[in-house]
């Protein structure tokens, strides 16, 4: 088996005690950084399609997340400068009047693993600050609003068209347990994830189309 | 006319109730049980255990908080430098108020029923945090195993002191398992460290004349349905659609009674509508049956949050056992 090889299988196993030696013999074995990144990021693929047919479980997610970023911590300043291998900035946050994280976490690890610089808001985010972060972050191409709560599922869409109507071109996407795909529709959103182990797939041909 | 009690015996022996079990009706559930759990609208405290809480105004419920260094454990490693058990309850003065409730309670019609939150697996992440609790399930085993024990060891003996001051008939137990898609946890994982822990506690109520383990859970848990069954619970409050209830009622039915089918938050909201929540009580009743199944909101705890939505479900159901039976 490839080190590469080696970097995926203890990914997706979670296995983080051990994929940072991995991903150093992978660096002096010659493999690139970018290609051993690529190759963590299709782990986490694999295991966010994993979540999303029932096969894995949280707890697998966050231990394979974990693994990637001990992957990844090895790999920076192999790869300071490069900006190549970001998709670019995500915001995220819970929105106003809903204080659930658990979801909105997971979503996070997530999109970072599968190349988004992450910015998270936390919970109880109004409108305006979803905003204001847009404002104050380089390169955001995408914002992320999640809420779990029926009773904050206006608060969703405030936030969704205070965001389009200040960055008409910004990609929103939303998600959580109430959410549906016609309710993203409904309120102009321009995806939604029914799962953390979706999302990632999900934001990425978002921001592609 | 059979009693409520009767009523209930009926469906879940699958055997001939005359009408649908009304939600939560054939309980009276103790809540002045001096189990030190607060319910603080507005505020930030600190409960028996050290766990930061804070309800804001508007929500409609408290959460622990862990960022900032406000979790107790830090390092499960080292749990037990900072977990301690909370002093139970044992004057008879603190026990008072659940006392009067209990001998007031009518037994022919309704189950003396006591409430007990959080459960096991609430207590690990209520401790650390949802992420740190279930990755240290991997990462750390046998800290986990022993903190687990640990709370069950104060569990028993919480239920050693309830048993013998109210002779309670019924427990409504809330342990979350599962968000409204997926358990928590695998069912291995379940097997191997919530299953012990759950066996034990309802195995003492059980032995001390608890006829009723009614265990809360507002979640997708069917994958953990034959568990449930091991560990003795005899009702399942707080199943979602999610979970197929008719596929669970046909499957599991014999051996565990399906309470739930009405999600709360499509029928208790600020402007809640007589026509979703009929139609929705019609849905449940209809798909579900009367055998094994109740109809009931998900929320673990008969309370509504918007005035009067409690009272017209009842008064669907009523309607749904007019047409039904």
């Amino acid at each position: 088996m490839s080190k590469i090889e080696d970097v995926k299988v203890l990914v997706e196993t979670g296995k983080s005690k051990k994929v940072a030696a991995a991903v150093q013999e992978a660096l002096d074995a010659g493999d690139k950084a970018q290609d051993i990144l690529d190759a963590m990021i299709a782990s986490m693929g694999v295991v966010g399609d994993k979540f999303s047919a029932g096969e894995i479980f949280v707890p697998e997610m966050l231990i394979a997340a974990k693994a990637m970023s001990k992957g990844v911590e090895v790999l920076k300043p192999v790869m300071a400068g490069d900006g190549s291998s970001s998709l670019g900035t995500c915001i995220m946050g819970t929105v106003a009047g809903d204080l659930h994280d658990i979801g909105k976490n997971l979503v996070v690890m997530m999109l970072e693993s599968a190349g988004f610089d992450m910015v998270d808001l936390g919970v109880d985010v109004s409108a305006d600050k979803f905003v204001d972060a847009v404002k104050e972050n380089n390169n955001v191409v995408l914002v992320a609003c999640s809420g779990l709560l029926t009773t904050t599922m206006p608060a969703l869409k405030e936030a969704v068209q205070t965001i389009k109507a200040a960055y008409p071109g910004m990609k929103v996407i939303v998600g959580g347990a109430p959410v549906t795909q016609e309710y993203a529709n409904e309120i102009g959103a321009d995806g939604y994830a029914p799962d953390a182990g979706s999302s990632a797939s999900k934001a990425k041909e978002i921001i592609c189309a | 006319m059979l009693t409520i009690r009767e009523n209930l015996l009926e469906t879940m022996k699958g055997g001939n109730p005359d009408r649908f079990v009304k939600q939560y009706e054939f309980i009276d559930l103790i809540m002045e049980v001096p189990l030190g759990v607060e319910f603080n609208y507005g505020q930030t405290w600190k409960d028996h255990w050290g766990i930061t809480w804070q309800w804001p105004e508007g929500q409609l419920g408290m959460f622990p908080v862990h960022h900032d260094g406000l979790a107790v454990i830090q390092d499960i490693t080292e749990w037990k430098k900072t977990v301690t058990k909370p002093v139970i309850e044992t004057s008879d003065e603190a026990w008072a108020p659940a006392l009067a409730h209990a001998n007031a309670v009518d037994r022919k019609e309704k189950f003396a029923t006591v409430f007990y939150a959080p459960g096991i697996f609430e207590m690990t992440h209520h401790l650390m945090g949802m992420e740190n609790a279930l990755m240290a399930l991997y990462e750390e085993p046998e800290a986990m195993q022993e903190l687990i024990d640990y709370l069950t060891e104060y569990e028993l003996e919480f239920a050693a002191v309830m048993v013998d001051k109210l002779h309670p008939e019924a427990i409504l137990h809330h342990d979350d398992w599962g968000s409204q898609i997926s358990s928590f946890v695998s069912p291995d994982m379940f097997e191997e460290f919530f299953l012990p822990a759950y066996k034990k506690i309802y195995k003492f109520y059980k032995d001390n004349g608890v006829e009723l383990i009614i265990h809360h859970s507002d979640s997708y848990a069917a994958n953990l349905v034959p568990y449930m069954i091991e560990a003795g619970i005899d009702i399942w409050q707080g199943v979602m659609n999610t979970n197929n209830i008719p596929e669970l009622v046909e499957k599991y039915g014999e051996k565990i009674t399906f309470m739930g089918g009405l999600h709360s938050g499509t029928v208790d909201y600020p402007s809640w509508e007589k026509d979703v929540v009929k139609k929705q009580v019609e849905e449940t009743c209809k798909a579900n049956g009367h055998k094994y199944f109740i109809p009931c909101q998900t929320s673990g705890l008969p309370i509504e949050n918007f005035e009067g939505v409690i009272d017209y479900i009842d008064e669907c159901i009523d309607e749904m056992s007019k047409e039904l039976f």
